[in-house]
Formats: C-alpha cells, structure tokens, sequence
C-alpha cells in the first residue's frame, strides 16, 4: 500500500488540518484523514501536564528498540524510559501519517502563532474537556473570524449543545451513559460485561472522519465552513440497534442475552470452548441445512440427532441443552482445525482470535497487507494496523505524507513552522527561547 | 454558538444505488443522513434484511421488521428482478444518473454483480463503487461463511470482552460479542468514510473508483491497547467484566446505587480526581480518613491496602444514593462517572432532548411514533445529521425513480406486466 502511493493522487490533497486532539478519540479521526492525505498538524506541548497521556501510557516500546531497529529487535516488555515521551506504542499505532509540532497555547505569542496556522488551514480539531479552548479565546467563534471558511471539529464525552455540556466523560463513561455497556453480556443475574476497551474512543472517531470529509467536500465546493460538536455518548445511541425501539414497542426494560440471536431463528449461536487453555469458536448456525451439515461433522451423536432439535424452534426452545452439548463436543477439538471442518461445511464459524492469532497467523490479514510496516525515529519500524478499505484510485495510505508512524515531539517544527507557515530561523529561535514552541 | 453550515444536506446532489444485505445498510444510511439520495434496490421479494427481527407484530412481515425500520430511515425503494432480461437496461439507466453503487454482502454474490456495475462504470468514469463483504475480494478467507457473531469473533472484540476469571486465572465464562451488529457497524462507518474520500477525490479528479471494504479487517482497527501491546510487548491482554482487557486482572469495581443501578465509578490516577473524590464523600456524608496523616501512611506503606481502603470507599458512596443523583454529584466535582444505563433511559434524557438526538417518525400501520437516535452531531443548535422519512415500504419508490430515468407509463406498465418491476 504505501509503495505505490507517492505516484497517485490523494483523496484529500492540499487539505490541511489543525490537530489539537489527544488521547484516542480526537487522534482516531486525524489519522484517517491522514490516510487519505491531508496534512495533518498534530500540536502538544511538553510539559508533562499538557503532554497525551498515550506518549507516557503503557504499552511502551521496548527499551531496546533504536531507531535503526525496531520490530527486528524483538518485542519486550517496558516500562517505559523516564522523560521520554516518544516511546509510547498506543501513541505511535494512532497517530501514523501526521506531523508533530510543539506550541504553547498558554503563552499570547502561541495562540497568535496558532491563528496564523489557522488562517491557512482547512480545519481544526480539539478533543479538550469543554471549554478549554473558549478559555483560551480559540473557540469557533473567535477561530472563524480569522477563516470564516474553517471547519472546526468538537469532541467532548457529551457535547456541547445540550444540559451536560460541562460534563466530563472518558470513552467508557460515555459509554455506560449510552446504554451499550448494558447491552454487552450475558443475562441477569450476571452484570454487564460491558467492553474490554473504549469502543466509544473509536467510532466517534471514525464520525469525525465522516462528517470531516462531508464538510471537507462541500468547503471545496460552496467556500461554506462548518462547526461541528461531536458527542461520543450520542454516537452510543446510533449503535444501540433496535433496543430504543423494542423498548417503544413492547413497553419492556431492555435485557441482555449474551452471544444468543434474538432476532433471528439462528442456533446455535455462540462462542464454544475449543482444546487448550481459553480457546473458544464462534459458531453461528442459520439453518436447518446447517445443522444437519453441523452434526454429520460431529458424527451424529445421539444427543444431537434428537428430532427436538431438527427444527430452528426446537432448537431454540433447546438451546441451553444444545449449548451444553455441543460445547463438550468442541472442548475435545482444536479450534482453527474445527473452524476448517465447518467452514467446508459452508456453517459460519470463526475462531475468537487473540492478538497472536490475528497478527501471527490470520492469512487473509497477511495476503491483504492489512498491518503495515511504518518507521518511527526514536523506536524504529514497527507494524502499525491499517485501513480496512482497498481503492483503486487514490490510497488509502496509513503512513500518509509523511510516510512514517507517529511523529516524536515537536519533531516537525522546523519544517512546519518555517517551511509551512514561512517562519525565519531568527523567527524560530526567538519563539523557542520564549517556551512558545 | 452561532450555527453555520448545518450538513445534513451537505450531500444533496448525490445518488446512491444500494443493492445488498443488513451488512450494507447502515452505511447507506450514515450517508442518507446527510442528504445523500439513496436508492435501494430490492428484489420482488424485499431485501434479506426485512427478515430480520425484532417485528413489530407476531406475523413477521417482512415490511414490519423494525430492523429494517431503524436501518433504513431516509432510503427509496425500488422493487425489481435483477435478473429478468428487462431490468439491464433499467439498471444502465440508473448507473448512467448515479454517483455511488454499494453493494455488500457474501463475496460470490458480490462478485457476480460487481462485473456488471464494473462495465456501467466504463460508461459512467465518475461512477463510484463500493463493496462491502466479510473479508474483502481477494485473499484465502474471502468465500468463508460469516456472521456479525464470527465476525466479532474473528476480528478480535470478543477476546477482549466478557468477564473476569476465576482466582487461579481460568475462565469459566465465554467471551462476549457486546450486543448488537458492531461489525456491520464499523465495516458501515469504514464504508462511509472511504465512498466520502472518493467523493473527494472525483472533486479533484473527475474520476471514479472501486472501493473494497473488509468486514474482518474493520473488526481489526478497533481493539485499541490489545494489539500493540503484543507487538511490542509479546504480550496477552486478559478480558475483564466491565474494565479495560489488561495484561494483569485489575481490581473489580463495578458499585450499585442506592437504586441498584449498576454504576461505573472509578478513579484515575490523576491527583486532581483524588481530591475530587474525596469532596464528593464529604459531600454525601460517608465518613473517611482520606485526608487524615493516617492515610497518607497508609498509601506509603501498603499501596494495595489504600487502594482497596479507596475502593470500598467508592461503593459506599456509590450506594449512598440513586444512580442519577451520584452521576450529577460526581460530575459537579469533575469525576467522570456514570450509571450503567439502559438505552431507554436515553429517551426521557434533558440533555440528548436538548441536542434533537431524537427524531420522531410516524408509523400509521402502528397509529403512532416512534423515536429513533439520528445524529452524532450538532452544529451547536441542530443537529448535522436528518432523518426525516421512515424505512420505505417494498417498492414504494419504483415507479418514481423509474421515471426519474426517464421511464413513460407505458415503459412502467409493459415492465409491470412482464414481471420486471
């Protein structure tokens, strides 16, 4: 992917983007619209207060890993170095493509310096806690005096608009509040699973992207700007299903049921445990056909030749026992081997993959080219996760411009601010010497 | 906050052809909502996805499914038999207006329709074309049989969902594929973003292109700490009920209020939230020594024992009054906490009522409305995204568009009678 696509055209070409963000959820929507072009200006500041917390949160690369190295050094695990701020490997997986710059927007010459940066920018992007920027005097209204064509893009746990604007909010926060924490596990008495990671770090992100993009097209055509105040627990209620209107409908409190089908005649339907320690297959049965294709493979054991369970309904008023069943059959099986056994039976399965099993040893990740190889000049080459799209036309390039992971601190001054923004070297020094950048 | 540029018509002038499976019809739907004009196709018999629950009603028509309701809000339906020997050159017609084609679902199917839809784009080199099936249209996995469950599976979100093992570290609870279509969802927000590149991309080119979206690869991008902490680290992050998947078991902390709402309560280690906390126990009256030399003794010498001391703390506090009143407590003193909510309890909301989250659709089959979400965004007074008309019945829309294409009443009529439309 990244071979080819210095020689084509770029979706977003001579788009420049103002990156105030930090931790995931402002970062996720930058490093898209890197990987399809833009350049993309990621603004921190080094005091340790100010700095993202993903530069100095775990994972971290291994200490050994130089900038000639990398990945081929092996993996180990770090604590990380003290002070050192461009070891982070969450950071560098979320911020490929950009460029890094320091600023100060404490100190009046920083937020002149950023106005300036504005004025020749396309869009600007802040994931502060609300307010901060207003704070500053950097809010929309007074950004949008220096461009009136800018696209500003806000995302806060609950948003802006609305009673809780002053509200503070992780992505799991905002989360619980939608209601799809609730929604993922298995049914009372057990609690909410919830999820193993901020799902709502992520596709508010990739909302960001979206309407960045949709603004982005229309800026282009019509000179129109936008403001755009993206609440990560509003997106929660996009992805809630149909559970705000079976609740309309029925009149009933929303209930979980685990990895079961609901919706469908499916079953069974669910994660079985496979040989070896927290193996598990994923077995999602659509049909009758299916069935009897899923037990001829298992050998048609007499549990499962039961005619209770030759029909979807008898299989589901069944499915405790069938689970029980089929997951002392699968219990005895190796996982991938048992997915190949049902796959040539055409039945839906899929190993519960690991990071090992995706990385390692998933071949359809490894023939799409799906992690892709990007250096970093602290840490070396490692594999950075990549675009899950293919276009034939203009690439989808994770390493972006500047064809390199996450950039180190203020790594690109000189060449932002002087090359960019037309700063002097004196220029430069004197703002240095002034801890404005 | 003065409003400017509101995008949900952002998109007016362009068409989109939708053809597919309940894996397709979020993204269309993302787009419609920001004014795309989207055009299903669906065979005579409705698209796969109106047999998909919940119904409305015991008899499962295929036009009550509300999945299909919620998944189709602003789309035109055109009923046709792709098949029959008439609908080639109604299809020609189409792909000659259109902008975007988005086709999902089982590679094979995919791929037999896409060497039509290929062929249109010669004549149309601004056509646009996005497919979105369950691993892509190359590579060893790409006829494999999936389902959203597989998928959640395969990608690697359920591995880092479920609950805590047991105390030697074996896990007697499966993992969990979080409730409901996330990886139609993800494919579906991936499949957006990549037809709105292209979009730009013809802006500055004139020119169309294939986009070939991987459901299994989508799934991939959104795992967060989990793979690079193996890439770099070697290591295996463990699944945790309710908490960050992490290389070791955390501590459990998931508190019920005082109206047995689960709450998610926890403190980060910034120092400020330390502080917070410990007014907001002030503040509902739990007696503590958090600021007593004692404790601070106690943080030196037994950093376990603090914490724990810290957490019981937690759930006394959480238990010391209702759900809601703890969230807006604990916000007030800036603590990032929430009650586990369910979704329903979004609908009586101020604050998403405030922000028009919520639009109102009428059903008259049901002889009311219902309120669906219809927006990430607002532009500071409305939101960016509309959804005004309902799913659309089963070729409500045929003949419209038929004639949009420039079909006269006897075309509609000979086509009717032939059984194409």
């Amino acid at each position: 992917m990244a071979n080819d696509a210095s020689a084509k055209r770029r979706a977003l070409d001579g788009v420049r983007i103002i990156d105030l963000t930090w931790l995931q959820v402002g970062p996720q929507a930058t490093r898209i619209l890197a990987t399809f072009g833009a350049q993309v200006i990621r603004i921190e500041w080094r005091n340790p207060a100010a700095v993202d917390f993903l530069r100095y949160m775990q994972p971290f690369a291994p200490d050994h890993a130089t900038p000639a190295g990398g990945r081929s050094q092996g993996a180990a695990h770090s604590h990380g170095l003290r002070g050192n701020f461009d070891r982070g490997a969450y950071y560098n997986n979320t911020n490929p493509g950009k460029y890094g710059v320091t600023l100060n927007l404490n100190h009046p010459k920083g937020r002149d310096l950023l106005k300036r940066m504005v004025r020749d920018a396309n869009a600007l992007c802040e994931n502060f806690s609300p307010g901060q920027m207003d704070k500053w005097g950097l809010g929309y209204d007074d950004l949008r005096k220096v461009n009136p064509k800018l696209i500003y893009l806000q995302t806060t746990g609950f948003g802006k608009a609305g009673t809780y604007n002053n509200y503070v909010s992780y992505g799991p926060t905002a989360q619980a509040y939608s209601g799809l924490t609730f929604l993922s596990g298995l049914p009372e008495p057990h609690p909410p699973a919830g999820w193993g990671y901020s799902y709502l770090d992520h596709s508010p992100g990739y909302f960001g992207a979206m309407l960045l993009m949709t603004a982005l097209h229309r800026q282009r055509q019509t000179g129109v700007g936008a403001y755009i105040d993206m609440s990560q627990s509003e997106t929660g209620l996009m992805l809630s299903g149909t559970s705000l209107l079976e609740h309309q409908l029925g009149g009933k409190p929303t209930t979980r049921y685990g990895n079961r089908m609901p919706y469908l005649d499916w079953s069974p339907h669910g994660a079985y445990r496979c040989a070896g320690e927290d193996n598990w297959i994923a077995i999602s049965v659509q049909s009758d056909a299916q069935w009897r294709a899923l037990v001829e493979e298992m050998g048609s054991p007499a549990w499962a030749v039961d005619s209770r369970l030759a029909s979807a309904t008898g299989r589901k008023t069944n499915e405790d026992d069938l689970d029980r069943n089929l997951n002392l059959y699968t219990s005895a099986n190796d996982r991938y081997d048992l997915m190949s056994r049902l796959q040539s039976r055409d039945i839906p399965s899929g190993v519960v993959q690991k990071a090992p099993d995706r990385f390692d040893r998933d071949a359809q990740l490894k023939a799409r080219g799906y992690y892709v190889d990007l250096p970093h000049s602290e840490i070396g080459t490692w594999p950075v996760e990549g675009f899950p799209a293919k276009l034939t036309g203009s690439p989808a390039d994770i390493g972006g411009l500047t064809g390199r992971a996450a950039p180190k601190l203020g790594e690109d001054n000189d060449f932002i601010y002087q090359k960019v923004f037309g700063l002097t070297s004196a220029e430069i020094i004197a703002l240095r010497e002034e801890n404005v950048i | 906050m003065s409003a400017q540029g509101n995008l949900r018509s952002a998109l007016e002038d362009l068409v989109l052809l939708e053809i597919g499976d309940q894996s397709g019809d979020y993204a269309a739907m993302l787009l419609a909502g920001l004014g795309v004009d989207a055009i299903k196709l669906e065979p005579r018999t409705g698209s796969p996805s109106r047999a998909i629950g919940p119904f409305a009603s015991e008899s499962k028509d295929p036009e009550e499914s509300v999945f299909f309701w919620r998944y189709n809000l602003n789309k035109k339906s055109v009923a046709l038999d792709l098949d029959h020997a008439a609908a080639r050159s109604l299809l020609d017609r189409l792909a000659a207006k259109a902008d975007i084609v988005l086709l999902s679902g089982e590679f094979e199917n995919v791929q037999h329709q896409l060497e039509f839809w290929r062929e249109a784009a010669e004549h149309n080199p601004r056509l646009i074309l996005c497919t979105i099936t369950p691993f892509g249209l190359d590579g060893p996995y790409r006829a494999l049989k999936s389902t959203d469950l597989t998928q959640m599976a395969m990608g690697g979100i359920m591995a880092v969902c479920g609950y805590d093992p047991d105390e030697q570290g074996h896990y007697d609870t499966p993992p969990i594929a979080p409730a409901m279509w996330h990886s139609y969802h993800i494919a579906g927000e991936y499949a957006a973003i990549s037809i709105l590149a292209a979009i730009n991309f013809r802006d500055l080119t004139g020119e169309g292109q294939l986009i070939d979206v991987s459901i299994h690869e989508a799934v991939n991008t959104c795992t967060e700490i989990a793979m690079p902490t193996y890439i770099y680290n070697g290591e295996l992050v463990m699944r945790q009920t309710a908490r960050h998947a992490m290389v070791g078991i955390t501590q459990f902390r998931l508190s019920r209020s005082r109206d047995d709402v689960y709450m998610l309560a926890s403190l980060s280690p910034f120092e400020r939230e330390a502080r917070a906390f410990t007014d907001l126990a002030d503040q509902v009256g739990i007696d503590h020594i958090l600021r007593t030399p004692e404790y601070a003794q106690l943080e030196k010498d037994d950093r376990r024992a603090a914490y724990t001391y810290r957490n019981d703390l937690i759930e006394q506090v959480v238990a010391s009054r209702p759900a809601q009143e703890i969230f807006e407590l604990a916000q007030k003193v800036g603590l990032a906490w929430s009650p586990i909510r369910r979704p329903e309890d979004n609908l009586s909301d101020p604050h998403f009522n405030a922000r028009g989250s919520f639009t109102t659709i009428h059903h008259p089959e049901l002889g009311r409305d219902l309120r669906y979400p219809a927006t990430v965004a607002s532009d500071g007074q409305e939101p960016h995204m509309s959804y005004t008309r309902r799913a659309p019945r089963l070729g409500k829309h045929t003949s419209e568009v038929l004639e949009w294409i420039g079909c006269g009443p006897d075309e509609i009529t000979a086509l009717k009678n032939s059984g194409a439309i």
